[in-house]
């Protein structure tokens, strides 16, 4: 059926919330890449053969991730009634422990990390799952979630990200209607650049802003609207789940700007490695297009819009985004100079003005939506409002992705939600911003999360990885790991990046072979400076990061390994 | 897809004064300030500009500081657009300070070419503190700097596409699909032309030409039916001469440059003094 009324919008939540909050109950097991990855299609399979074998009326489904990654696999149980309780590091031998103790309406409180009575999918919607259990702890108990706020992650862990239906009963696609019918596409821009929304790629440029200069832009409706989907920091991990949890959130974000910005086409640049992601992606635009989101005359309104997927062939470069138009374009990955921008009159896909948004991005436009630019900008810090994804990993006690409030201090996000060092060792610093990024010592960490802090401390906000070093980890040796990553990813088109780049891994290695001299250590600045000051786009301009900053923060590692 | 600015009509900008060191210099808007200083003889040096091209901003040697109403920014002249006020300076502490690693970095890349080691000491360096390059089958000769002209005169001038970029950061080298003789090859040399620093070696042996850089790819020539030289590749011989408007009359079409001419102005005397000149 095609969403051509607010009542069908209204029905197709009702038939969703029976399957979400079925008069059965629901087990649902945390099948992202993730979850998959520690077993839990295994735990799955099980679940299914013992349902299977006690003849039980239970439904088995397929969720996202919550984001908790040590305590993988996570099973949801959903029992009529009673609150969501969410099962940790569960096995393929508990399977019939939990379909038993289901059928006696009860859950497996030794396997409970924790309970969720209700839960605020943000979009307008709060499921009210119910009470009881009051021996297993609230979820804003867990030490892990307590300083979280998911506005992102809304429904992640929650829904079953391939059934679109589940995504309508948590108020999907109201949004996109309150968009289409009820704004101007000047009052939606407007309302995008009052919630502050920055991008969520790293560079943190107005969303409202970009949004506005394509929107003026000549050529109509033939420009194009592109989700960068090229996540290739290592150690970041956040838009994958975003994508492979809920891809709804993704779509419904990308045909509201759409519709702000008065075009037609759409594309996700999603790299090759994220084959789950492509897979659900691909699902859920083929449902959207079913139920008329995508498409001629989208929910009765006129308009036209659909996205296609263009997958990227390995190459961390292509996120950048001149390179990855060339990339899309059938051209080898090279950045070229800008101007001319992606948003200019010729600058853009095919020659037409282009607007290029991260996946989070975008995943932020429904909640802002509903919710209001007063709402969202009130969420986190002046200049920098609403929540960041972080994929908290490394040498951490608990890792997993964190949504916090921008603004939050590093310390809350490695102390509070991470608890420290993994096995009681000390954290020593912390990397973000992937190989663009640099590393930020421990006596630093109050410092706020926001794109102008982790400038001013000589690291970036990038896409949103923070891996954590304790008191074991060499910090020349972590400078060699992303100096040889950014050397790799190189595309070779400007000196200081391929030459200059090749010879600082060549000048650590020789550090890390005890044959360099405080010279070499000189020599490694300057190189590193220059790099930095002249090459051609962002990957190089940034990958001396991690060098500069453990040179600033952690000399002394350096000049232990020199030779006078 | 060609995305040279060949064969793209060029519509003059508005004069404009931009200066330079000082000095106040007329300009096209939005023509690029490496253009200007070039025209205005005013040292920038550069290794991937080339006028019929598009600004690619490759090697980043011709940083200059530029701005206007006293607000500075390190920025490449071939790839700045020169507008009314702007001013621009080249030689300042910053550019002269990270220029010198740059010309340290081609100095290691680059070791055989002569033509960067004589632009590395004008800037005052002579010496380089990185490892040099060392190939000892390199086809260009330790003389490539990647600066891209040769692909790109390939494939947007001529619309060849013979050699193209092969891997990528430090292992980025120049040469034809899997290193294989290539078909499309013209053998027209605008590579050599083109390269900076004269790295790409292309000789003529007997009726071939031999792009010994480019995986020893074979052209052939073309012979002049009159002096029995090998004057040219013999496609792109064939292909410019059918390009020819008026065309060119049978009898003159299989001839050389030279020999052409010399028939040419012996036709031409022999209409005018119907013979007279003509003394066997």
């Amino acid at each position: 059926m095609r969403v051509e009324t607010e009542a069908d919008l209204k029905a197709l939540q009702a038939a969703g919330l029976k399957k979400l909050k079925p008069d059965k109950p629901r087990i649902a097991v945390g099948l992202a890449t993730c979850g998959a990855a520690v077993g839990g299609r295994k735990v799955y399979d099980r679940l299914r053969e013992a349902i299977a074998r006690k003849g039980a009326e239970i439904d088995l489904v397929q969720t996202g991730c919550i984001g908790y990654c040590r305590e993988e696999p996570l099973v949801n149980i959903t029992l009529p009634g009673k609150p969501l309780v969410i099962l940790h590091k569960v096995t393929e031998p508990d399977a019939d422990a939990i379909v038993r103790a289901v059928l006696n309406g009860k859950v497996p409180e030794d396997k409970a990390l924790c309970r969720v009575p209700a839960w605020d999918h943000v979009t307008g919607f709060v499921m009210e799952y119910g009470k009881g259990f009051d021996a297993i702890p609230l979820y804003q108990d867990v030490p892990f979630f307590a300083p979280q706020r998911k506005v992102i992650l809304r429904n992640a862990g929650f829904i079953d990200p391939g059934d679109i239906g589940e995504y309508f009963a948590v108020g999907g696609y109201g949004a996109a209607w309150k968009a289409l019918h009820g704004m101007e596409p000047e009052a939606l821009i407007a309302e995008v650049e009052k919630s502050g929304l920055r991008g969520r790629g790293g560079a943190g440029f107005p969303t409202g802003l970009k949004w506005r200069i394509t929107r003026d832009a000549p050529g109509g409706t033939e420009k194009y609207l592109v989700c960068n989907a090229d996540e290739g920091d290592p150690g970041a991990y956040m838009n994958r789940n975003e994508m492979e949890s809920d891809p709804h959130m993704l779509i419904e974000g990308m045909i509201i700007g759409a519709f702000a910005m008065g075009l037609r086409y759409g594309l996700i640049y999603i790299r090759s490695e994220y084959p789950l992601a492509i897979e659900r992606l691909g699902r859920a635009i083929g449902q959207a297009r079913e139920y008329g989101l995508l498409g001629e005359n989208i929910m009765g309104t006129g308009l036209s819009f659909d996205i296609r997927i263009a997958r990227g062939a390995g190459a961390f470069v292509c996120g950048e985004s001149t390179a990855l138009v060339a990339s899309i374009e059938g051209r080898t990955g090279r950045p070229h100079p800008r101007p001319p921008r992606l948003t200019d009159p010729e600058g853009g896909l095919f020659g037409k003005p282009t607007d290029l948004n991260n996946v989070e991005t975008w995943c932020n436009v429904p909640a802002i939506v509903a919710n209001g630019s007063g709402w969202y900008a009130g969420i986190g810090a002046k200049g920098n409002t609403g929540t960041k994804v972080f994929s908290l990993v490394g040498k951490v006690d608990r890792v997993g992705l964190v949504e916090v409030p921008l603004g939050t201090p590093i310390r809350t996000i490695v102390f509070d939600a991470g608890n420290g060092g993994a096995n009681k060792k000390k954290v020593k610093a912390v990397q973000t911003g992937g190989p663009s990024g640099g590393c930020i010592p421990l006596r630093l960490f109050d410092t706020p999360v926001d794109y102008e802090s982790l400038n001013k401390a000589g690291s970036i906000m990038g896409s949103g990885g923070i891996v954590v070093m304790d008191e074991d980890t060499d910090m020349v040796d972590i400078a060699r790991y992303f100096t040889g990553f950014a050397t790799g990813e190189s595309c070779g088109k400007c000196v200081p990046c391929r030459e200059g780049l090749k010879h600082t891994l060549l000048l650590i290695n020789r550090i890390q072979a005890g044959k360099a001299s405080k010279k070499d250590l000189a020599t490694l600045q300057e190189v590193c400076e220059t790099i930095a000051a002249t090459s051609l786009c962002g990957l190089g301009q940034t990958a001396p990061n991690p060098v500069l900053t453990t040179l600033a923060y952690f000399r002394e590692e350096y000049e232990a390994k020199v030779k006078p | 897809m060609m995305h040279g600015s060949a064969g793209k009509e060029h519509v003059p900008g508005k004069p404009v004064t931009v200066t330079i060191n000082g000095r106040q210099c007329r300009a096209e808007e939005g023509e690029t300030v490496l253009s200007v200083a070039i025209r205005e003889g005013i040292p920038i040096p550069h290794l991937c500009h080339e006028e019929s091209l598009d600004p690619y901003g490759a090697c980043r040697l011709c940083f200059v500081e530029a701005g206007k109403h006293g607000k500075r920014e390190m920025v490449t002249a071939c790839t700045l657009r020169a507008a009314e006020g702007l001013e621009v300076t080249t030689d300042t502490p910053a550019v002269t300070k990270h220029r010198a690693i740059l010309l340290e970095l081609y100095l290691a890349e680059a070791p055989k070419s002569e033509v960067i080691k004589e632009m590395a000491a004008r800037y005052g360096v002579t010496k380089t503190r990185f490892l040099k390059k060392m190939e000892t089958d390199d086809p260009l000769g330790g003389k490539c700097v990647l600066c891209g002209l040769c692909v790109r005169a390939c494939t947007e001038i001529m619309g060849a596409g013979a050699i193209g970029f092969i891997n990528r950061g430090p292992y980025t080298e120049v040469n034809t699909p899997f290193l294989e003789p290539s078909a499309d090859c013209y053998g027209c040399g605008a590579c050599v032309k083109v390269c900076p620093t004269h790295a790409i070696v292309m000789e003529d042996s007997g009726s071939e030409r031999v792009m010994k850089s480019w995986s020893s790819t074979r052209v052939p020539l073309a012979q002049c039916s009159g002096c029995g030289r090998y004057y040219a590749p013999k496609d792109l011989a064939a292909r410019t001469v059918a390009a020819l408007d008026p065309p060119l009359e049978q009898d003159l079409a299989g001839l050389c440059p030279a020999c052409r001419g010399n028939q040419i102005a012996e036709r031409e005397i022999l209409a005018r003094f119907g013979g007279a000149g003509h003394h066997g």
